[in-house]
């Protein structure tokens, strides 16, 4: 938690913050879902209310804040209730855990006669050690809200689509724990800080006396793992339910799958929790294939050195270079959300048994060779 | 009281919480969603004692999957049914009592035994580089054999519930 108040209040300030920004990108992605469908379909979507129709967002949330409250008659309805609430706690916990740009030391400072500091705040809610194992953890756990509200909603086609979603969750988060086994094999560890500090400088692998390396390339983990990142990336898509493994809506068979009874804000909890996990993917992708924070061709220690150049103090410089990182995670994060919008009106919806039959016969076995064929990689060139 | 002791109180009560919660409870609904609160609790005990990899797994195995099928197979079943058939009889009525005394035989014998164990000296202290690297080196090389026998002992498990569903007709009938 923190050494001492000064600390212990800023990781707080550091939670909440994080919660907030994942809360608050949801409607800009909202907004971009629908002007960039509407964009693919040859149609305006959103655009009379403000500029670009930005501030349909705040119209909708007006809506969504105003619109009648209500629990079916059927439903039990403190699960009824509680499910929405549990849809955020998952997201938001997990995604705290992914570092977003390289730790800011704040230097000590004398207040009311005592000497406070150093401190070292790190750009993330948390860190854990085993930070991948924690946050596959946690994000497993929503699997309840949606059984929750399937069941709590009291109707057939909520308990049918809930059943489906979880059978969902669970097939596709083996083949998703599977296709990170090979990239925590090749960086030897659990912690996401370290595996960007491995992704630093130009790309080099050697291996039986040869060489490859190039000047250009950066050295990230999707050249090492292709395979892994195909595999991860799709694993992700129906993690959180988005097209086109969104049999948890399936709005042609199921009305709208386990979220049929909910109206109003309940409805926009589990959207904004459908976000955090796209949100969580994308950062995880981010982090595993393509550096995390990390800028190409240069190093966390290089830009630094670059800034203090530009005639910035040492504070100065280290908060640039924090906020340099920052913009160059969510450069990266907000492509990979764009892929998850582009997809998802794209392809079309899986069929139940194709979607079985992906994951366990096709997405399964692949990650599975993966990870062999890293293990045999790892200990032929340590040899 | 210091924030570690509070956390650890917290979180104690939270399990224990968790816990009676799924024996008290009639609907076994509640009960297994009680269960999965006994099985996070217990995870984060696991945190603030430093075993992280521990804490993770039991999260994605215990309340991640194995929960969440009981979960899924209990919204399925006629649950009025069951809870009129756990709630009366005589049987069932004798076996409630039996449980009960044995839980309470096992929850005092427990804390008989705890005060005999010596209090925790340098655990916290000791320099542990890596916890999970280091469980990983013990589980396979000290204990590799119960390791690998766990693992016969879940494939049969496996091949065992296949073919009773299968010498059953399974869920597509003979083909």
């Amino acid at each position: 938690m923190g050494r001492d108040i000064f600390e212990i209040s800023i990781n707080g300030v550091k939670l909440l913050l994080i919660f907030f920004m994942m809360v608050q990108a949801v409607p800009i992605l909202v907004w971009l879902e629908r002007r960039g469908s509407a964009f693919i379909q040859n149609r305006f979507g959103p655009n009379r209310v403000g500029p670009l129709g930005l501030l349909q967002l705040l119209a909708d949330a007006v809506k969504f804040l105003t619109k009648e409250d209500f629990a079916p008659d059927k439903a039990v309805r403190k699960l009824f209730y509680a499910a929405p609430v549990f849809a955020l706690i998952p997201a938001a916990i997990a995604y705290a855990a992914i570092p977003m740009s390289v730790p800011f030391t704040f230097p000590a400072f004398e207040f009311q006669g005592t000497t406070w500091g150093p401190y070292e705040l790190k750009a993330q809610g948390y860190e854990i050690g085993v930070g991948i194992v924690f946050i596959l953890g946690v994000a497993s756990l929503a699997a309840y809200t949606i059984l929750m509200a399937g069941w709590g909603s009291g109707s057939k086609f909520s308990l049918l689509g809930a059943l489906r979603a979880s059978a969902q969750v669970i097939s596709y988060e083996l083949a998703m724990g599977l296709s990170i086994v090979g990239i925590i094999m090749m960086y030897g560890t659990f912690n996401l800080t370290d595996m960007i500090q491995a992704q630093q400088g130009p790309f080099q692998f050697s291996a039986f006396g040869y060489t490859i390396a190039s000047e250009w390339l950066p050295n990230w983990g999707i050249f090492y793992q292709p395979v892994a990142f195909v595999l991860f990336f799709s694993a992700a898509f129906a993690e959180s339910n988005r097209l086109p493994f969104d049999l948890a809506e399936g709005e042609a068979e199921l009305v709208a799958g386990f979220h049929t009874e909910y109206g109003g804000f309940k409805m926009l909890m589990f959207f904004i929790g459908e976000y955090g996990h796209m949100m969580i993917a994308a950062g995880l992708a981010t982090t595993f294939f393509f550096g995390g924070y990390g800028i190409p061709w240069v190093s966390t220690q290089e830009m630094h050195q670059i800034i203090m150049g530009m005639g910035f103090s040492e504070v100065g410089a280290q908060g640039l270079n924090a906020l340099v990182h920052f913009l160059s995670y969510n450069i990266k994060f907000a492509i990979f959300l764009w892929i998850f919008i582009h997809v998802r009106w794209t392809l079309p919806r899986f069929r139940y048994d194709q979607l079985m039959d992906l994951g366990w016969k096709t997405m399964l076995p692949w990650a599975l060779a993966n990870t062999v064929a890293t293990a045999l990689v790892i200990y032929f060139v340590s040899i | 009281m210091t924030a570690d002791a509070f956390l650890f109180w917290f979180l104690a009560l939270v399990t224990i919480g968790g816990g009676s919660l799924v024996i008290l409870m009639r609907n076994p609904i509640y009960s297994a969603l009680a269960l999965v609160f006994t099985m996070c609790g217990v995870s984060a005990l696991f945190v603030t004692l430093g075993a992280y990899f521990v804490a993770g797994v039991q999260l994605i195995v215990y309340a991640g999957a194995v929960m969440v099928l009981f979960v899924m197979v209990l919204m399925l079943f006629d649950l009025k049914h069951e809870i009129e058939a756990f709630a009366k009889g005589q049987i069932s009525g004798a076996i409630k009592i039996l449980s009960g005394g044995l839980l309470a035989g096992i929850v005092g014998g427990a804390i008989l035994a705890s005060t005999k164990l010596s209090s925790p000296t340098d655990a916290a202290g000791a320099a542990v580089v890596d916890p999970s690297k280091a469980l990983g080196y013990k589980l396979f090389t000290q204990h590799i054999f119960a390791f690998e026998a766990l693992g016969v002992l879940l494939l049969v498990i496996a091949v065992g519930a296949v073919a009773l569903a299968r010498s059953k007709g399974g869920t597509h009938g003979q083909r």
